[in-house]
């Protein structure tokens, strides 16, 4: 009795040929399916999912390499902003220690000529003051000569100066 | 009462509605599947997009059931044709029924126990393959005495229940589904004149919009009852 209401749809059979059937056309389903449909698509579901991995994976590999970068260049800035006051700092002393050269050496030199100047001054004057001595010398004796050679009248006298004037002049 | 047109083949008997009904519904599952995933793009077009979201409702249904990651691969697909599959044949009978004199030759293959049944029995065997597999034959019968041997007839008269409730939801609900919606087209509907005609319109309506309601919900339970009944033969309590 309940087994005829239970397939009461049926209308009394039990056709097993039907079960057969659906399992035939549901294996077959099963295989087509995977082979037109659901087989590319979940292949292409599973490589988005590995691209999406490894597009993550490279972003942060990424970001941390931009990372390092920016503080390598902080760094680097930093370093060469040093370099440039130490550099600055370097020329300002040279510049210094060049300039206090050069004026020292410019005094040295203003010195010494005038040092030598001074010497060859006195040199001249020794020199001339020398020469006018063994002139005068010369001069003493020459007169002195006249004047013992001969005793002498006043207007020899005067002639002799004449004489000796006329010999300056020649 | 309608009939449907059954014969005999190589000693096996045959009902026609079943058969074209099934073969029908299988064509346009295929149809479609393959219309939904004709061009397969990295970055998605709608269509794919309808087919990734099927697939992945069937797998989460899996998932949620089936808790070796083994087993899973393998379901995945059986669930995903299983579901539509179950679905399209649930909503054939709405729209269409085919009548030639007392025979009938359309109408939804799961309103016929022995359709449910033997889609009961493929997931049912299926989960005996699965968990002989997953232990072996010897302690996969073994596991039917535990944790106390006096339990054996229990689990196994389980087992029946399992393939009888699996079933029998399913063709009920689609079978009281018809059964009320040719009533209402052929009993209520020329009762009474035109009063009846005008308002079995909506009624019929608003009944067949709630048998898809129903169908989707019974294929849905019968692919989730499905899992549930394979991912216990392949988990050890």
């Amino acid at each position: 009795m309940t087994f005829q209401i239970l397939f009461a749809a049926s209308a009394g059979h039990i056709y097993l040929g039907n079960t057969i059937w659906y399992l035939i056309v549901f294996a077959i389903l099963l295989i087509l399916v995977k082979h037109y449909a659901w087989g590319p698509v979940s292949d292409m579901m599973e490589k988005r999912r590995q691209k999406v991995i490894n597009d993550l994976d490279s972003a942060a590999d990424n970001r941390k390499k931009a990372e390092v970068l920016a503080n390598e260049r902080e760094a680097a800035l930093k370093n060469s902003r040093q370099e440039a006051t130490q550099i600055l700092s370097d020329a300002k002393a040279n510049a210094e220690k060049t300039s206090t050269q050069i004026v020292a050496e410019a005094n040295d030199n203003a010195a010494s000529i005038h040092e030598k100047a001074k010497a060859d001054a006195a040199q001249a004057k020794a020199d001339a003051l020398n020469e006018a001595r063994a002139q005068v010398a010369d001069i003493s004796v020459t007169i002195a000569e006249k004047v013992i050679a001969k005793n002498l009248s006043a207007d020899d006298q005067k002639d002799l100066v004449d004489q000796f004037i006329k010999g300056l002049n020649k | 009462m309608e009939q449907s047109f059954v014969f005999k083949f190589l000693g096996l008997t045959f009902d026609l509605s079943g058969i074209i009904g099934s073969t029908l519904m299988a064509a346009v599952v295929l149809f479609v599947c393959i219309w939904l995933s004709r061009k397969v793009e990295m970055k998605p077009n709608k269509k794919q997009n309808i087919m990734e979201y099927l697939i992945d409702f069937t797998d989460g249904i899996v998932k949620d059931n089936v808790s070796d990651v083994d087993a899973r691969k393998h379901l995945s697909l059986y669930a995903f044709v299983l579901f539509i599959y179950i679905w399209f044949m649930n909503q054939l009978g709405l729209f269409l029924e085919v009548k030639a004199g007392d025979n009938i030759f359309v109408k939804s293959p799961t309103a016929d126990p022995v359709t449910t049944m033997s889609f009961a029995m493929m997931t049912l065997l299926l989960s005996f393959t699965f968990g002989m597999q997953k232990f072996g034959t010897g302690s996969y019968w073994r596991n039917y005495a535990e944790p106390v041997s006096f339990l054996f007839p229990i689990n196994m008269i389980e087992e029946i229940t399992n393939f009888l409730t699996l079933s029998l939801r399913l063709y009920g609900n689609i079978y009281a589904g018809e059964v009320l919606l040719t009533l209402i087209g052929n009993s209520f509907a020329p009762s009474f004149g035109v009063i009846t005609l005008v308002l079995a319109a909506p009624l019929a309506m608003i009944w067949q919009g709630f048998s898809v309601f129903i169908g989707s919900i019974q294929a849905y339970v019968f692919v989730t009852l499905s899992m549930v009944y394979v991912g216990k033969k392949v988990t050890k309590e």
